[in-house]
């Protein structure tokens, strides 16, 4: 008997290599995943402990074995905090890079501009933007978000300011996709406290002096002056009321009073200072894992895109795919109520694994969203700053 | 009427700063006869050098200023040998200088890089009390934005008797008023172009650090003003001098007025208009003379 290698095996061994090669190859190959972020730019603030902390966690998911098998590779890009710059950077990451998602989008404007980018490409964009038209957006189940809505915030705003005793609000507001709208619905919950809106200026943020704005608002003589501003804006706002004379309360969101821009003014000027922001959970595993990341207490939305990663890599996992189209169809299953509760990537991916359903809470809460990618409930912390120092009122 | 005599009053206040870097970029303009945009980035840079002296080296405000001249003028001279100068010199006889303009816009991002890579992208705030307004009646009028004002009349004062009363002034203006006559009769291009550039550079950074002392710092500084820098110097004529501060007083009063009228964030945009229609009126600008 003839042993050996025919001519027929040796074709058709032939033929077959290229064909188990790539596959071969693929099993070892990064899953591409993209950030986006405001390295630069308004978000300047945020953008590089957000990067930092999706490094951190993408290196545990793979130093745990990754992701069904094969490594995360993590690309970051600069969104500079612009529409224009956030188009070209997602378009490299979907197209370049194919990404299956792109986490952390950070202002409205931008998330607005990139994500018919993302679900056109049917990629999955997760975000930390506020305004309620996003997630109205026809994104197909593409978009989840992790910071609660304008809606919700204007309401707990609303809220709160009765609640400090102030019948009038004056608003001055940076021209964003949700200034009117936070505006318009502020309005509408604080007329049922009994409190009165008394004007709105939406303000050209790219000016050095609010000076005439800011004398409309004081000439309105408000018990509260509400900024609807980002960091740099916010600055110049608070030395121009304090300039005009106004000795009142004012309130803005917390990702405007960083303590940078408390610390570049003078004290005067920014005592009394009243902030907001949706409030990671501080008692979560996730939570304090994000602070040894970072070093200092984090903000929101490092906490938020350390879930994004964990998401994302957790629904692949869930869906025995590493595509985007996995982590859309995933994404709700990896909180089951009635699944192993996890509060990291590296335990979520080994339940799965091991045949368990589960339940992931991560840094900012628990991830629960709505139909359209909303985050469902979130608690909100109110900070007041004294003798140039931020300090917690609440969380609630 | 108060609401009026209030905007003229903010926009006076706000021209007179937005001025000095309008002269630095009119100065390189009729020097050397292009336009560098990079003026935002040496009135960032010079913000910048006035926060270290200020706050690092606890020197005050005031004095601090010469640091952001230095740092300003150092920044633009820098730039102008490392890049801009090769680029005009290439340039055909004639020629619109378009690249050194489009390479100083390049050189805006690079220098806004720098700030961004030393300092971080964190506003941060010259080590200066800020102070209640004044009323005048019914009028109110900043402190801090009348000193502005006054310093920045103080240094077109200074460089209107550097031009008139210095050798390197004369020289300069004979550079701009007819650049190979200049030539013809010995002077060096090259030198004066220096002069210029540091002159302009350091005038850029002075204002850059008088729009910090009424703002805060951080690396957009000079972007976020250079298209008013730019729309003042076009409206009073490139390369004239008393055109950048006519200009200057133009655009801030412009923009404080069209507020009465319109949204306050469209004001940018009726700013604009008005220089349409200053243009369409007179081309050249208010003061031009040589049809630029």
């Amino acid at each position: 008997m003839k042993h050996g290698l025919t001519r027929r095996a040796a074709l058709l061994g032939g033929l077959a290599l290229p064909a188990v090669a790539p596959s071969l190859a693929r099993a070892a190959e990064p899953i591409p995943i993209g950030t986006l972020l405001p390295l630069t730019g308004a978000g300047g603030a945020y953008g590089p402990s957000m990067a930092k902390v999706a490094k951190a966690v993408t290196d545990e998911i793979n130093a745990g074995g990754g992701v069904l098998g094969r490594p995360l590779g993590l690309f970051t890009e600069d969104d500079e905090t612009n529409p224009d710059s956030g188009v070209k950077a997602a378009h490299k990451l979907i197209d370049i890079n194919h990404v299956v998602a792109i986490c952390g989008t950070w202002a409205s404007a931008v998330t607005t501009a990139v994500a018919p980018v993302c679900w056109q490409s049917k990629t999955m964009l997760f975000t930390v933007s506020g305004a309620d038209s996003i997630t109205k957006l026809p994104h197909h189940g593409y978009i989840i978000r992790t910071q609660p809505n304008s809606h919700l915030q204007a309401l707990r705003v609303a809220d709160f300011i009765a609640a400090r005793g102030a019948k009038s609000f004056f608003s001055l507001s940076a021209q964003t996709p949700f200034a009117h709208d936070v505006y318009t619905q502020m309005t509408a919950e604080f007329a049922k406290k009994g409190g009165k809106a008394l004007g709105d200026i939406i303000y050209d943020a790219s000016k050095t002096s609010f000076r005439t704005e800011v004398e409309k608002a004081v000439a309105a003589k408000p018990d509260l002056i509400f900024l609807n501003a980002y960091a740099p804006d916010l600055g110049i706002l608070l030395r121009n009321i304090y300039q005009a004379g106004f000795s009142g309360p004012r309130f803005t969101p917390g990702y405007a009073a960083t303590p940078k821009v408390i610390a570049s003014l003078p004290k005067p000027v920014t005592d009394g200072l009243l902030s907001y922001a949706p409030s990671p959970d501080p008692g979560s595993p996730g939570y304090k894992r994000v602070k040894e990341i970072l070093g200092v207490e984090p903000d929101p939305y490092s906490c938020q895109v350390y879930d994004h990663v964990s998401l994302a890599a957790l629904a692949m996992a869930q869906g025995k795919a590493a595509t985007s189209q996995a982590i859309h169809d995933n994404v709700r299953a990896v909180g089951d109520e009635k699944g192993v509760p996890v509060t990291d990537a590296v335990a979520g991916l080994k339940a799965i694994a091991a045949g368990h359903a589960i339940n992931y809470s991560g840094a900012s809460g628990p991830c629960k969203f709505d139909a359209i990618g909303d985050i469902l409930g979130c608690k909100f912390r109110f900070d007041l700053v004294k003798n140039g120092k931020s300090t917690l009122l609440s969380i609630s | 009427m108060i609401a009026l005599a209030q905007a003229i009053v903010n926009g006076l206040l706000a021209g007179a700063t937005l001025a000095v870097p309008a002269i630095a970029f009119t100065t390189i303009f009729a020097v050397l006869r292009f336009a560098n945009f990079a003026v935002a980035g040496f009135a960032t840079l010079g913000a910048y050098g006035g926060w270290v002296e200020n706050t690092a080296l606890g020197v005050p405000a005031v004095p601090a200023l010469a640091g952001a001249c230095l740092a300003g003028g150092v920044a633009a001279v820098a730039v102008d040998d490392a890049a801009l100068r090769g680029l005009r010199r290439r340039l055909r006889p004639g020629e619109a200088a378009l690249a050194p303009a489009i390479a100083s816009v390049a050189a805006t991002l690079l220098l806004e890089n720098v700030a961004r890579f030393l300092f971080g992208n964190d506003p941060r705030g010259y080590n200066l009390p800020v102070y209640r307004d004044w009323h005048l009646g019914a009028l109110a009028v900043g402190p801090q934005q009348l000193a502005d004002a006054a310093i920045a009349l103080v240094a077109m004062a200074a460089l209107f008797l550097f031009l008139g009363f210095t050798r390197a002034g004369r020289t300069m203006r004979a550079v701009a008023d007819n650049p190979g006559l200049a030539a013809l009769k010995g002077i060096d291009a090259v030198r004066v172009g220096r002069i210029a550039t540091f002159a302009a550079g350091a005038l850029a950074g002075l204002g850059g650090m008088l729009i910090g002392f009424d703002t805060s710092l951080d690396p957009l500084l000079g972007f976020r003003v250079m298209l008013s820098v730019f729309a003042a110097a076009v409206v009073g004529g490139l390369g004239s001098i008393p055109g950048a501060v006519a200009g200057a007083f133009i655009v801030g009063v412009g923009e404080e007025m069209a507020t009465l009228v319109v949204d306050p964030a469209y004001r940018t945009a009726v700013g604009f208009a008005a220089i349409l229609v200053v243009l369409s009126l007179r081309p050249a600008g208010l003061f031009g003379v040589r049809g630029t």
